[in-house]
């Protein structure tokens, strides 16, 4: 019968995500609910919705061994509000509830049944071993283009393709591709590539910053991925289903050639698109017309208003204007590591690229919108 | 119809109990024998809070309302509305019900998509619509570049149960040696994801249209791929 003490501090961080990943859905009750286990010296936390799944160890004094599964958002709440630094679990089976006691205050939590719990996949042995900071900033460079329509679930993913020296990851949802290809410092020892759901990866990430971890091990099962991250605070271990499909062959949708390229200062453009783009509402477009030297920036929204700003670019030739969506054009702009940004544009209605202007690696590709007159 | 707009107390005995604290409420009393009690909320399901379907026997003691009792015919249902102060009550005769003429339905998309089947896919030209079967019609038949038949199924929304259906008439079809090779193509506004990965399984394809840019109301969005 579990009987655990541990800091409450340590067990908020880790329920914090463990509750993000426990379902909020699911008609087996336990899913929403987190595995609290305790055996030598720690107390692992695992949670599941059947597609991402989490286990996280963490340093505890363990009295008794044991597991239980308790409502994942409660034992959140009831944690974030303890008043003491310290906290026990204990189980009671004959009241099947858990006594959480920290300070002067005592919780009794009933337990949910442990048998309808799934079994998660153990932390992958050997896979492919990855630099955890290369590998999180390159999720955050391409994550945004992930579709979040679930309607197309291939889009919902993130590709990535380890190689060699090289980490590759692309995601696009139709309107927007983002690809960011890093160098690695260590060559990988086995390549490998996969489509993994964009929410599992951007969990990983949380993890990442979150453990300070050095390495983030990738291991690859029939139909799952599996990443162990050895962090400061902990081994953790998520888990995601792969997502089937054919992943859009992408190469083919960056231009070889462009009519115009232009070097843009990032943070001045980010600042005008920013303020701009208030006044782009209602699905109204963010309109980019170059002339000579210039770019003016606008956006109107009939019945609230309108706005533009011009700044100096380096433009030259035939004057056009293009539209694109305000939230995706941003998304490329922030999405950009560099002081500078590349745009390569070539008509109104071609897909327009923002790159980093330090090659660095990235390339966002962007479908402008159809202006009116 | 009579609206009586009343700070007013509900209560409803009968299937359930429920009772509704003083409130402002509108009591609309419809010629037709029903009754209904609307609140200023309720979001997108715009229903009554209370209501009581005909044959119903209505009593409105006092005027201005004090008091209504509403009570089922052919049941134990009793729905009473204890008025404390009307604020507007007024009656109007209004037209019965007329059908609603509805746009958008699954006859429109039909009729859009059987000028335009290449929308349903690239180099479908139709060949008939409402296409027999022994077990009733799909929607369009159609050939593609290589003469292949694609038998097309219409919905506003597809569901598992479009797919289904569409799955029963190509098992059909397939019957005749000549159109053993159909495929089928379930084409409608949206496409529930369930449904998308039955249609994956059972090798139908699946096509989300608009019926604004069907109609040409609305330029196409600009894609990077036709996802």
């Amino acid at each position: 019968m579990l009987r655990v003490t541990l800091t409450a501090d340590s067990l908020l961080a880790d329920l914090q995500t463990a509750a993000r990943i426990a379902s909020s859905r699911s008609a087996v009750q336990a899913l929403s609910g987190v595995l609290v286990s305790a055996a030598g010296d720690y107390l692992e936390l695992q949670a599941t919705d059947m597609e991402v799944s989490l286990r996280v160890r963490l340093s505890a004094s363990v009295e008794e061994p044991g597991e239980v599964v308790l409502p994942a958002r409660l034992l959140l709440d009831i944690v974030r509000s303890l008043p003491g630094a310290s906290v026990t679990l204990a189980e009671r089976s004959d009241h099947h509830d858990v006594e959480i006691a920290s300070g002067n205050a005592v919780f009794a939590v009933r337990t949910l049944r442990r048998d309808d719990f799934p079994r998660l996949p153990e932390p992958p042995t050997g896979g492919v071993q990855l630099a955890a900071q290369a590998f999180v900033d390159t999720i955050a460079r391409v994550a945004r283009s992930a579709s979040r329509d679930d309607t197309r679930p291939v889009l919902t993913g993130i590709m990535v393709h380890a190689s060699g020296g090289e980490l590759r990851m692309v995601a696009t949802d139709s309107y927007r591709l983002s690809v960011k290809t890093t160098a690695l410092d260590e060559a990988v020892s086995d390549s490998f590539e996969a489509n993994v759901p964009a929410r599992a990866l951007q969990e990983l990430s949380r993890i990442v910053a979150q453990s300070e971890a050095d390495h983030v091990t990738i291991g690859r099962l029939e139909n799952q991925v599996v990443f162990a991250v050895h962090g400061a605070g902990g081994p953790a271990t998520i888990s995601s289903r792969l997502i089937d499909g054919q992943f859009p062959s992408y190469q083919q949708l960056l231009p070889e050639s462009v009519e115009h390229e232009l070097r843009v200062d990032r943070e001045e453009l980010v600042s005008v698109t920013r303020r701009i783009s208030l006044l782009a509402q209602k699905n109204a477009p963010l309109r980019l017309a170059f002339a000579e030297g210039q770019l003016q920036v606008s956006a109107q929204t009939p019945d609230i208003g309108e706005a533009h700003e011009t700044l100096p670019v380096p433009f030259h030739g035939e004057a056009f204007e293009i539209g694109f969506n305000p939230e995706f054009f941003r998304d490329g702009l922030e999405s950009v590591d560099s002081p500078e940004v590349l745009l390569r544009l070539t008509s109104p209605l071609r897909p327009g690229l923002i790159e980093s202007a330090d090659e660095s690696g990235f390339v966002y590709l962007v479908m402008p919108i159809r202006l009116g007159t | 119809m009579r609206l009586i707009v009343a700070r007013c107390e509900i209560t409803y005995s009968g299937r359930l109990s429920t009772f509704l604290p003083m409130g402002v409420r509108l009591v609309m009393i419809k010629a037709d024998g029903s009754v209904q009690v609307h609140s200023d909320g309720g979001g997108s399901k715009a229903k009554p809070q209370n209501w009581m379907t005909p044959p119903t026997a209505i009593e409105i003691e006092g005027d201005p309302p004090e008091r209504i009792e509403v009570r089922k015919l052919n049941g134990s249902e009793l729905l009473e509305v204890a008025i404390e102060e009307v604020l507007a009550d007024i009656s109007h005769e209004a037209d019965l019900a007329i059908p609603l003429e509805k746009d958008g339905v699954e006859r429109d998309l039909q009729e859009l998509l059987a000028e335009r089947p290449v929308h349903c896919g690239e180099g479908f030209r139709l060949v008939r619509r409402e296409w027999p079967t022994d077990i009733g019609p799909v929607d369009l038949m159609c050939r593609d570049d290589a003469d292949g038949w694609i038998a097309v199924e219409i919905k506003r929304i597809g569901t598992i149960e479009a797919v289904e259906q569409l799955a029963r008439y190509l098992e059909r079809i397939r019957i005749d040696p000549a159109m053993a090779d159909c495929r089928g193509v379930l084409v409608a506004q949206t496409i529930k994801p369930q449904a998308r990965t039955l249609a994956g399984a059972r090798g139908i394809a699946c096509v989300e249209v608009s019926l604004e840019e069907l109609r040409g109301t609305r330029e196409p969005e600009l894609k990077l791929f036709a996802a």
